[in-house]
Formats: C-alpha cells, sequence, structure tokens
C-alpha cells in the first residue's frame, strides 16, 4: 500500500513538473499591455509582414530604429504571425474576445471598421491636430481613408499606386509598340496577342482574385464621373449599376477568351507565375512586384529588362493610400501613448522613405521625396511615378472599398461568371445580396 | 493454399494480373501525395507552378536552406515535438483511466455522460476558437508550452476515449477476475493487467492524438505570439503571403514537417488498424 502511494504521489509529481517545465516566459504573457520593467513599455506588436513578405525588412527596420530612439522608454516587441488571412483571424479572434494588441495594422483588409463597430478604436484625432508635421503627411485621400464621420482613427504609410506591367518582348512579336491608351486600342491589342500566340492577360480567381478584380475597377473607372464616384463609395451595398454590369461583362470576356487556363481558380502565385514566366503579356499589380522581376527563383535571368509598366487605358491609376496603423483602447493610458507614438514613427516621413528605398513601395504622403537611391534600385517605378502623374482619373481600388464578406463572395463567383453559369447582371445582383447581409 | 504461377489456370493468372494491378494502383495513390511534395521541394517556383507534375530539372537542397533561413522550422520542430509527444502521453494516460471505468464500471448516468464526451467529436473547430481562448488566457497559459498541451490533450479526448473503451471491452473479464483472485487492487489490475493488454488501442490513440497535435494549426496560431512555444504547421506560413510567394522553401518545410508524422504511422499502422476494429466482438 505504502508503496503504491509512493508511486502515485512520484507519478504526480513528475506530471506537474513535465507541465511546469513546458511553461513559456510567463512575464511575457501579457505583452499586450505595459509592463513594469522599470520606466519601459513593452508593445506587442502582431504583424504578418514577415517571412517572404516583401515588407518584412522594412518592419525589421523600423521597429530597430524605433527601439533605439525610444530606449527605455518603449520598446517594440514584434509577434510575427505568418499569412495574411492568418493575421487577419487572429485578429478577429482577439476582437471577439477584447484583447487587442495596442497596434494594429489595417493594411488592404479594412480591419478598422471591424474594430470601430466594436467601439475599441483610439480617436487621433487630437493627437494629429497637434502634430503639424505628421497633419501634414496627410494627403485629403488618406484624410478619408483613414477617418470616420469627421475623427481621424488611423494613419497610412504606404500608397496603392497601382497600373499594369507588361512584357515589351511580347508585345513587340505581335506588333504592338507599347501600352494601351483607350479601352478600345486595348482590346485590339488583345486580340493581336492572341492572333501572335500570346494569352494576353495574366488572371485570377482565388483568395479574392487581386489581380482580376483591378481590371475590373480599371473598367468601371471608364464609365464616367458617376462611376468614378461610386469607386470612391466606402463600403457600397448595391453594386447593380450600369458601369458594374458592363465591367462585369469584359471580365468574363477576359476570363473566357484572353487569359491563362489555370487563371478559373488559380491564386495570385498562378497570375505572377504566368508574367513571369513569359506565359501572359500583361499582369495588374502594384509597385511590391518589381523586386520579383529580378528575382531569378521566380523569373528568367533579364526578365527585368523586358517589362514595362503602364496606366489603365481612359488615363486611370489606382491612387489610393492603402488603411494604415490605429490604436487600440487599453486599460493602461501610458501603453495607448505609447501605442501613438509607434503608430507615429511607422507613418512618418522617415520611415515612407525607408518603405520606398526597401521595398520600392509608393509613399502614402506627396511630401516623401523619391530619393535617387530609390530610383535607382527601382527604375521602373521611377518610370512609373512619372506616368502616374500624368493620370486624370484617380481612384481606390474595389477590394479596399467594399465590404470584408464579399472577398470571398468574389473568388467564389467569377469562376461561375467566367463559365456562363451567372450572367453579369446576376455576378452583381450577388454582391448587392451579400454587401446588404452586413 | 497459395498456387504458383505456373499452377494457375488462364482465368487464376488473369485475376492475380488484375489484383497486382489494383494494388499497384493503391499504392501509387498513396504514395503520390507524398512523392509529389517532396520532389516539389527540388523545383523552381517556375517549375512548380507552371507544371506541377513534372520531374525537377535538378537535385539542389537550396529549398531546404532558405526554409530555415526564411522561418524558424527547426525551433517550431522541436516545440512541435515536446508539446505533441506530452500532450499524446497525458491524453492516452487520463483517457486510458476514464476508457477503462466506462468499459467496467456501473454507475448511474455512464451511458450520458460516455454519449456527451464522445459528442464533443462533433463541436466544430471555430466554435471553441473564442471560449478556448479566453480559459487559456485568464488562466494565464497563453504563449506557453502547457497551454498548447492542455488545449491539445482536451482536443481529442472524443477519439481516445471511443478508440480505449472498445478495446477494454474486447479484453476478458476473467483476466481482472484472476488478478483480483490473486490480490491485486484496482489501481494495480489496472496499471499491470489492464493497460499491457490494451497496448494495441493505447498506441492506436496516441498514434491518431499524436498526428492531431502534429498537424494541428488555428490553436496553434491563437493561442501563442512568441517562438518559445509555436509549433511547425505555422512556420509553413512563412512562405506564402498575399503578393509573394516562395513555393520551393515551402515544400521543403513540408517534408521536414511531415516525415515525424509519415515515420510513426509506419511504425505502428498494424497496432492502429488492429485496435481501431477492437470491440467488434466482445466474449
Amino acid at each position: 500500500m505504502k508503496k503504491r502511494i509512493t508511486a502515485l504521489c512520484l507519478v504526480s509529481a513528475m506530471a506537474v513538473t513535465m507541465l511546469a517545465g513546458c511553461g513559456g516566459d510567463t512575464a511575457k504573457q501579457g505583452s499586450s499591455e505595459a509592463e513594469g520593467t522599470g520606466e519601459e513599455i513593452v508593445i506587442n506588436y502582431p504583424t504578418f509582414q514577415c517571412g517572404v513578405n516583401t515588407a518584412a525588412p522594412v518592419v525589421d527596420q523600423l521597429i530597430s530604429e524605433f527601439n533605439e530612439q525610444y530606449a527605455g522608454k518603449y520598446r517594440i516587441e514584434k509577434e510575427e504571425v505568418p499569412g495574411d488571412q492568418n493575421y487577419i483571424d487572429k485578429i478577429k479572434v482577439q476582437l471577439g474576445t477584447g484583447d487587442l494588441p495596442p497596434v494594429v495594422y489595417g493594411g488592404g483588409y479594412n480591419l478598422l471598421d471591424l474594430a470601430l463597430a466594436k467601439d475599441v478604436v483610439v480617436d487621433l484625432t487630437d493627437a494629429v491636430n497637434s502634430d503639424p508635421e505628421w497633419k501634414e503627411l496627410y494627403t485629403d485621400a488618406a484624410m478619408t481613408t483613414n477617418s470616420r464621420d469627421g475623427k481621424i482613427y488611423a494613419s497610412s504609410s504606404e500608397g496603392n499606386l497601382v497600373g499594369y506591367f507588361y512584357n515589351k518582348e511580347l508585345f513587340a512579336k505581335a506588333g504592338l509598340s507599347g501600352p494601351a491608351t483607350t479601352w478600345d486600342e486595348f482590346w485590339d491589342q488583345c486580340d493581336k496577342l492572341k492572333a501572335a500566340g500570346i494569352t494576353p492577360l495574366a488572371l485570377d480567381t482565388a483568395d479574392s482574385a487581386w489581380v482580376t478584380s483591378l481590371w475590373m475597377g480599371a473598367l468601371v473607372a471608364a464609365e464616367g464621373d458617376d462611376a468614378v464616384a461610386f469607386l470612391k463609395q466606402m463600403t457600397p451595398d448595391d453594386y447593380n449599376n450600369p458601369a458594374m454590369i458592363k465591367a462585369a461583362g469584359e471580365v468574363q470576356k477576359m476570363l473566357q477568351e484572353y487569359t491563362t487556363k489555370d487563371a478559373i481558380g488559380g491564386k495570385y502565385e498562378h497570375a505572377a507565375n504566368n508574367f513571369l514566366s513569359e506565359q501572359a503579356a500583361m499582369i495588374a499589380n502594384g509597385p511590391w512586384m518589381m523586386s520579383d522581376f529580378s528575382d531569378e527563383t521566380k523569373a528568367a535571368p533579364g526578365f527585368a529588362d523586358k517589362v514595362g509598366v503602364a496606366i489603365y487605358p481612359g488615363s486611370f491609376v489606382y491612387d489610393a493610400p492603402i488603411q494604415g496603423y490605429f490604436v487600440t483602447k487599453q486599460d493602461d493610458p501610458a501603453l495607448e501613448e505609447a501605442a501613438i507614438e509607434m503608430v507615429k514613427f511607422f507613418t512618418s516621413e522617415h520611415a515612407q522613405q525607408v518603405a520606398l528605398e526597401v521595398q520600392g513601395m509608393v509613399p502614402a504622403s506627396s511630401k516623401v521625396e523619391i530619393t535617387e537611391k530609390a530610383k535607382e534600385a527601382y527604375p521602373l517605378l521611377a518610370e512609373f511615378l512619372d506616368l502616374a502623374a500624368t493620370a486624370k482619373v484617380r481612384t481606390d481600388n474595389l477590394q479596399a472599398t467594399m465590404y470584408p464578406n464579399l472577398l470571398d463572395v468574389v473568388s467564389q463567383e467569377l469562376p461561375r461568371l467566367a463559365s456562363g453559369e451567372i450572367t453579369p447582371e446576376q455576378y452583381c445582383q450577388i454582391l448587392t445580396e451579400n454587401a446588404q447581409k452586413n | 493454399m497459395n498456387r504458383t504461377w505456373g499452377q494457375l489456370t488462364n482465368r487464376g493468372r488473369l485475376l492475380m494480373i488484375l489484383k497486382y494491378i489494383f494494388l499497384a494502383l493503391c499504392v501509387i495513390v498513396a504514395l503520390f501525395p507524398i512523392v509529389w511534395v517532396v520532389m516539389s521541394s527540388f523545383k523552381t517556383n517556375a517549375e512548380i507552378l507552371t507544371d506541377g507534375i513534372s520531374l525537377p530539372t535538378s537535385f539542389k537542397f537550396t529549398g531546404y536552406e532558405q526554409a530555415i533561413a526564411i522561418s524558424p522550422i527547426l525551433k517550431y520542430f522541436v516545440n512541435s515535438v515536446i508539446i505533441s509527444s506530452v500532450a499524446t502521453v497525458a491524453n492516452v494516460l487520463f483517457l486510458a483511466m476514464a476508457a477503462y471505468v466506462f468499459a467496467r464500471c456501473q454507475f448511474r448516468g455512464k451511458n450520458i455522460l460516455f454519449w456527451l464526451l464522445s459528442l464533443s467529436m462533433v463541436v466544430p473547430m471555430t466554435a471553441l476558437l473564442n471560449p478556448v481562448y479566453l480559459v487559456i488566457n485568464n488562466l494565464g497559459l497563453t504563449d506557453t508550452k502547457t497551454g498548447l498541451i492542455l488545449v491539445y490533450t482536451a482536443l481529442n479526448l472524443p477519439m481516445s476515449l471511443l478508440i480505449l473503451r472498445s478495446t477494454f471491452l474486447s479484453i476478458p473479464r476473467s483476466l481482472e477476475e484472476a488478478a483480483y483472485v490473486d490480490g491485486a487492487g484496482f489501481v494495480r489490475t489496472f496499471f499491470q493487467i489492464m493497460l499491457p493488454c490494451a497496448k494495441g488501442g493505447l498506441a492506436s490513440a496516441a498514434v491518431l492524438a499524436f498526428l492531431n497535435n502534429w498537424n494541428e494549426f488555428t490553436f496553434a496560431l491563437i493561442l501563442t505570439s512568441g517562438q518559445d512555444a509555436r509549433t511547425l504547421p505555422l512556420s509553413l506560413s512563412y512562405f506564402t503571403s498575399q503578393f509573394s510567394f516562395n513555393y520551393t522553401a515551402m515544400f521543403a518545410a513540408i517534408t521536414i514537417a511531415v516525415i515525424p508524422s509519415i515515420v510513426i504511422f509506419a511504425l505502428f499502422q498494424e497496432q492502429v488498424v488492429s485496435s481501431l476494429t477492437a470491440g467488434a466482438v466482445k466474449e
């Protein structure tokens, strides 16, 4: 009996120590709260900008500089949440449990409105207005993107200047001298490329169909002022307008006649690979793709020299800041102050310059100088910025303004639109019905 | 008795050929995904995306080097081994005790309690996210291996309970009666007589629990923030983001991630299969 009790005690002790030994650093558990290590406040910052994300080196540099500048006062602890969707999922769970980190990057995922609906976002209006240098960086478009009901809730560091890239060599093979300036000319170019045995467009339908959605938005923008006003509207709940229906019809034509077979069900990666491996002549995408052109694990050597950049027919370019960083309400006011400092630092002129030079990211503010270093590192970017400056029509992209639940709907319905299972009218009606569920 | 090729009739030979063709197809179907992943880890991004089933043009280990450089895969690997192993041992130990009681003891509400525990298998993972996050957070166990171990131990409860109860039911009662006659108590009978007899069921429950723990992603993502408690499946997300990808490194990382699962299943597959059918025939 005694032996048995001793054995049981030993087993219990072993189990307890085994579990205790597996425990992490308990001091890290409250990392989203201010920690009392002297006067230093630790800001836990989850980010998906890690791993292969092109912004990862930028974030690392900014964190390192911030920690150096505010040494002893504030410190950022980076939490890597690899994968954009994983980040969104985690933020949504934390939103549900009221345990959001002090700083959230809204990115292109419209997380700001989800957080505002829960009333957990700190109003930055006073902080921005009291700092002329910070306020100066807000362009009108940035103010619109980051404000709700006249109050500033977020701050942007990145611009969303998006045109399209084309393969000059494939264009020359089809007898084309350069990008189209009108949509009629564009369709004519598609026919000529097709006749020359070249697939004109790299498209996708999965994972919210980013590339295809860019073409759709550009087609909508070509339909006049009302259509542009529609594109500028945040979270529209009615897609049944003539411009959208016409654009959906033209995208249907693109998917049926002018793209690769793997576009249906294909993700961004497939579209990018089709362009990078010269299987398609054009791809709509932002300047962040430029570094891929000279990446020999993705493209053949010398491919970068074959790529040209253009704004869309009808003198249109996507030009809107990407929704920026916002601060969430915390129990400790000192942590909120630290978070505001971090947001200010991450969206400063210097931070935007770093992103431009390291990543080739277009700054959110027009005040940021395009340095020679940036032009040298990304010559195509300099060319694109000059072209973009001539664009007469500018607006945000469709995905940035739509309700988040529509992103999945787009992925589900585009293949059906491509196969002819639904008409452009039905496609717009489905978007409307799902938008109205919000 | 097996007959040689020469002794078979034409019909017998035809049937044998068809049998081997069928078996070969089964082997190809089972092996194809594994071979495909391993082959892809030697291909470039363009080769993977352009022609998924083509052979690699060269066998370089660049993907493996990149996998280790881009993500903390080795650290996560060690974490996965610790978390999956401890959670598996805890799960099998505690559930064996529970299953033995359910199999042998009579008490009021036994069946209701058993089915209640078994029904937790059908609760969707997403429905568990918020409550589990809150509980683990309130316990101060977020971002710890202990937190994940507790969650994984519980997540595998229904499956292990079903398997182990069936296993104990399949063991003849006369063995226990003999132990009691020889003077063994309840605990000794359980640990020294019943557990060794339930070896197959224990192995089966352990393998399934280990595989679930090894592959689990969602809770590992939600309940951890640092590198000390994160597990291998998370490392696979380092290789794709919305506008960037490195499939070569990702397939190399998948190869590293799946090898232990394959080895464990290969070693214990007989126990798994036999114990899943145990209890079908009772004494």
